[in-house]
């Protein structure tokens, strides 16, 4: 059986809809889908104000990172259909989209909710993506702390 | 000699001052000793390198590895992608 697996870095708004459609089969009966956007007014930690952020990628690495995130997630839950990953790049302000995960399976009781959520976190650890944070008193690259280990 | 290609992702980029630079190395060199020639090469990455993630053909790799020829290389700080 082939499932869809969709990865992509865009520059465009993320569709969820037209996304959620491409990972919906007809044996699909839930689907766990996380987005990140842009927060513009943080308050725990250091409370600040985002004007922007700019995103930017090593996109072919990216994609083949992207598409091993995909393959690990079909690994732990082999009941998953669908899956989609997707980033947009580019200037981006508060309130916008950033970032999608989605997964598909037949029940939500076969785990999509965790898939979805590890989806999030290995992006967030081995995908080649940065951000610059641009607020009123200046701008900065953020910088993720994980380092890779062989073999990922 | 080998040559191949180095790029630069953000914060290495700027302090850099490049988007990428094609440098000959010989042949056997390791990951450890390009960092060694990219530090001399700019020294204003001196204070990324001790953290830089190192990609070699769009994997990850690490100071033992061996550079192969024509190698496209990447040095970036840790991800922070979503």
């Amino acid at each position: 059986m082939d499932y869809p697996t969709i990865y992509d870095i865009t520059n465009s708004e993320i569709d969820i809809n037209g996304l959620l459609a491409k990972l919906t089969l007809l044996s699909t009966g839930a689907a766990a889908i996380f987005t990140g956007m842009v927060r513009g007014k943080t308050k725990n930690g250091n409370p600040h104000e985002t004007t922007y952020l700019e995103y930017e990628a090593y996109v072919p690495m990216a994609e083949a990172k992207m598409k091993q995130v995909a393959a690990e997630i079909r690994q732990k839950w082999p009941s998953i259909e669908g899956i989609g990953i997707i980033q947009r790049i580019g200037k981006l302000y508060p309130e916008t989209p950033t970032v999608l995960i989605a997964c598909t399976a037949a029940h939500r009781d076969t785990g999509v909710f965790d898939a979805a959520r590890y989806g999030i976190d290995r992006l967030k650890e081995i995908v080649p993506i940065w951000k610059r944070e641009v607020s009123p008193s200046g701008e900065e690259w953020i910088e993720g702390d994980y380092m890779p280990k062989p073999g990922e | 000699m080998n040559q191949i290609k180095v790029l630069f992702f953000a914060t290495l980029r700027d302090r850099a001052g490049e988007k990428s630079v094609n440098i000959d190395i010989p042949e056997e060199t390791t990951v450890q000793a390009l960092k060694d020639i990219i530090v001399k090469t700019f020294p204003g990455l001196q204070k990324s390198i001790d953290s830089v993630v190192v990609s070699v053909n769009r994997e990850f790799a690490f100071d033992e590895n061996i550079i192969p020829e024509s190698a496209e290389v990447a040095m970036f700080p840790p991800v922070s992608g979503g």
